[in-house]
């Protein structure tokens, strides 16, 4: 007594449909990108200034509750600098520790767009902090970034 | 931590020195691993901190590893992962050198100049002595530098089926820039 031919049917079917569903999903991991931050939910919003704090305070609780989130920072400019052909904005506290972002392709304009004493609202994905041996002062960067105002 | 601040400290010693060390927090390092079989390992990191001291030619980098950006999530997630950087537990990759060949640059005149940089480049807690050349470009008062060197990753303990299966570059291409303050 084998298998009934119906069987076999559902089954070659199975895994024509598993075979093509995986397919799909690889594709898709393949070929997606990431979205533009401006469009993105931030899942905190908080100043420079405060972030700086907490960095400061204890950067490995700050990384985990920070790094890899869509965080929207706001404060005054204190640098604008060039990053290869395009720039980053920073803001600093008076101790020199500072938050900084990298913007992301289609917002460079908006990098290039603001002055230094700007008082501006920046979204994008925090990349994490860390104390720098160079500067002797806590530095948090933001990659992807885009102008909130 | 406190042992490399000293060592730091010490590499810049000196208030005349200091005085001649330029630092920018805007230093871009791009990282290309990709093959024939996948173009996504690729990432740039746009916010690296670097010195360069004039006078002794010390030169240093530190870069968040989180800050490398990725065009897909899939290969940013990848990259941050246990098995490749492990970027929770390695949060930063450091170069610590010296150009070698400092008689040759003339920090004070207009130009571009071959340099020729040694010294110790750590990634995921792996430290290794590393030599490339770049230039340093002179142009008034602004001083800007370029390098491009590839790196084994095994040699920074990072292996994996991508990097057999050669999906991943078993010698990716660090190209660095840099504008100093």
């Amino acid at each position: 007594m084998g298998i009934s031919k119906s069987k076999i049917k559902n089954i070659i079917i199975a895994g024509i449909i598993i075979a093509v569903g995986t397919g799909a999903i690889i594709w898709y991991q393949y070929t997606e990108k990431f979205g533009d931050t401006g469009k993105e939910k931030s899942e905190y919003t908080i100043s420079a200034i405060n972030i700086i704090k907490e960095f400061k305070k204890n950067d490995t609780i700050a990384n985990k509750k920070y790094a890899e989130k869509i965080v929207t920072v706001r404060g005054f400019v204190t640098a604008i600098e060039l990053a290869d052909t395009t720039v980053n904005i920073k803001m600093a506290d008076n101790t020199g520790s500072y938050v900084i972002f990298a913007f992301q392709q289609q917002h460079l304009a908006e990098a290039k767009s603001i002055k230094q004493g700007d008082n501006v609202s920046v979204k994008g994905s925090c990349s994490g902090g860390a104390y720098s041996e160079i500067l002797e002062t806590e530095f948090v960067t933001f990659k992807r970034c885009a102008l909130n105002n | 931590m406190k042992k490399t601040t000293l060592i730091v400290a010490l590499f810049f010693a000196g208030a005349s020195a200091f005085a001649q060390k330029k630092t920018t927090t805007s230093g871009t390092i791009n990282f290309d691993a990709t093959t024939s079989l996948d173009a996504l390992p690729k990432a740039e990191n746009k916010t690296v901190v670097a010195a360069l001291d004039t006078k002794t030619g010390g030169i240093a980098f530190e870069a968040i590893i989180k800050s490398f950006s990725f065009a897909n999530p899939m290969m940013q997630g990848h990259f941050n992962s246990v098995n490749w950087v492990d970027s929770d537990k390695f949060p930063t990759a450091t170069f610590k050198g010296k150009i070698t060949n400092l008689a040759s640059v003339d920090f004070s005149k207009d130009g571009i100049y071959a340099a020729e940089v040694s010294g110790d480049l750590t990634i995921h807690g792996i430290t290794k002595p590393i030599t490339t050349k770049g230039s340093i470009i002179v142009t008034g008062k602004a001083i800007a530098a370029k390098a491009a060197f590839t790196i084994k990753v095994e040699d920074y303990g990072i292996t994996g089926k991508a990097i057999e299966a050669g999906k991943v570059n078993k010698e990716p291409k660090i190209t660095v820039a840099v504008n100093f303050l």
